[in-house]
């Protein structure tokens, strides 16, 4: 626990700052799946919960852990209505891409970092799309599902990756901060 | 200033990596095996979120028709002139199904027809629309306490929806017509008069166009023949209008009547269909027409010889000439006699 020590943090929010990267996935995965839609459902809501992974897998990971990143799924799982466990397995696939490419992922900046964000997202709808369609083909008369729907997903997500990153970092900034060994 | 992107080289994960994967892959299999659990939390969800839903529902509704009415002020014009065309020729096929119902109800007075099932219908409002992925879904304000449970249909004025596939206490998530996962029996009528009724299975490809599959090869479809609920199954009402048949670049898809990203008020169909009984001796047409009823027929040749002699009676009582209109017999499958209209009335 020796990284709990952070320069953004009160010390009285020091025991919640911890939960801040797990309570702003949860958040932002009820705001994307609140069943409201201005364009009355022309386009699919953005993958949300993906960006508070994305952004605290390289600046705190010892924050934004596994089982964390499984929550987080598990909650897109339920509130969007597909196929359960999809989204769980691509998000926790994703994290563990991320995880292992965190050099190169964190080394990027402007619209490179933005390019990175596409190339995670890219890489969890390919998950969750090869799992819905290997689930289909197991049902009798399976059909694999259309590509259309969930390259509009990818084009939001990627759409929105920047106002939500902008607010996931002035989060990190006012609640949580770095951590004391990369100071 | 502590560089807030500043990669930390260890991660205090509680659990490796591997089994959070591990458990992920468990939970899609145990998904797909059993998915009660999930069903019960995104009910609970939405019920808890309902009250919210409601109240954010009527702005979001005016925005959205704020944000249609800047596109179709440049087509007014010619939206207007299609509605008038449109309107005259709804008005001549409103005189002909009048015509139409008036002949039906006579001869359903007729035949003592059995009545088709009664449904109840609850409304409700569409408090919210989702379009995922993997999943085209409308919720609405009614669950299992208005009676709105799995399985039913979704109507609005036009024409079919979807079907309630998970009620909440208060709310409903609907199945659109258009899902990946919806597929429904249906019947294709031929829009030329042919009285040709042709079964189908109608398939959702998360496009607007569901797919028309199962249908016989020695068919031939026409663009603008009528779908409808086939009713095969039990599942669904037999007849509910769905929509008409578009021709594709490789098959047949279906142009469905109802939009359902403009609904807002539907009806969900309490369709339990009930044990169709016989109808009372006093209603069928031989005892309506004034006629004795039939002796239950004599028993085969019996091979062993009957304690009473029982006189022979004959299948159908022979008219008696001249025959009087309300003697003629009706046939036994139940075709209206020539004249029987008259004895009706």
């Amino acid at each position: 626990m020796a990284t709990m020590e952070r320069t953004g943090a009160q010390p009285r929010f020091r025991n919640f700052a911890g939960l801040v990267p797990l309570l702003t996935g949860l958040f932002l995965v009820v705001i994307a799946n609140t069943p409201i839609s201005l364009l009355a459902g022309l386009v699919p809501s953005p993958l949300l919960g993906l960006v508070p992974i994305y952004f605290w897998c390289l600046v705190r990971p010892d924050l934004m852990t596994p089982i964390a990143v499984m929550a987080i799924g598990l909650a897109e799982d339920i509130l969007s209505g597909g196929p359960p466990g999809v989204w769980t397995l691509a998000f926790v696939l994703t994290y563990a891409l991320v995880a292992r490419q965190r050099d190169s992922f964190a080394g990027l900046s402007g619209v490179a970092a933005v390019v990175g964000f596409a190339g995670a997202a890219l890489f969890a709808c390919v998950m969750a799309y090869l799992t819905v369609a290997a689930l289909a083909l197991l049902s009798p008369n399976g059909h694999l599902p259309p590509l259309l729907p969930i390259v509009s997903e990818l084009a939001m997500t990627v759409l929105f990756y920047v106002p939500t990153a902008l607010v996931v970092g002035w989060l990190h900034r006012r609640l949580v901060g770095a951590s004391r060994g990369d100071i | 200033m502590a560089n807030a992107w500043k990669i930390a080289r260890k991660s205090n994960a509680q659990l490796p990596l591997v089994i959070v994967i591990a458990l992920a892959v468990v939970l899609v299999l145990l998904g797909k095996a059993q998915n009660g659990l999930f069903d019960r939390a995104r009910a609970g969800a939405t019920d808890a979120m309902a009250p919210v839903l409601e109240k954010v529902h009527a702005p979001v509704a005016a925005f959205e028709r704020w944000i249609g009415s800047i596109f179709e002020i440049f087509s007014v014009y010619e939206q207007n002139l299609k509605l008038k065309e449109e309107n005259a020729r709804l008005r001549q096929w409103r005189n002909v199904a009048i015509v139409l119902q008036g002949r039906v109800g006579r001869y359903q007075a007729l035949l003592h027809a059995v009545p088709d099932p009664q449904m109840d219908g609850v409304l409700a409002r569409v408090i919210g629309r989702a379009n995922r992925p993997f999943l085209q879904t409308m919720i609405l304000d009614a669950g299992r306490n208005q009676h709105a449970l799995p399985g039913e249909a979704v109507m609005d004025a036009r024409g079919m929806i979807g079907r309630v596939y998970l009620s909440g206490q208060r709310t409903s998530w609907v199945i659109l017509l258009t899902d990946l996962n919806s597929r429904i029996p249906v019947t294709i009528t031929a829009s030329s008069g042919k009285a040709s009724n042709i079964p189908a299975i109608m398939t959702g490809d998360n496009s607007k166009l569901p797919v028309l599959e199962m249908v016989s090869r020695t068919v031939t479809l026409h663009a603008g023949d009528q779908v409808t609920s086939s009713g095969d199954g039990g599942l669904l009402p037999a007849g509910l209008p769905v929509g008409t048949v578009v021709a594709d670049g490789e098959g047949w898809r279906v142009s469905l009547l109802a939009d359902a990203t403009e609904a807002q008020d539907v009806e969900v169909l309490n369709f339990a269909k009930p044990p169709e009984k016989p109808p009372a001796a006093a209603e069928l047409p031989m005892q309506a027409a004034g006629l004795k009823p039939l002796p239950p027929p004599p028993s085969a040749p019996a091979q062993t010889a009957p304690v009473t002699p029982v006189p022979p009676v004959p299948a159908k009582p022979k008219p008696v000439a001249p025959p009087p209109a309300a003697a003629v017999p009706a046939p036994a499958d139940g075709t209206p006699a020539p004249d029987a209209e008259a004895v009706d009335r």
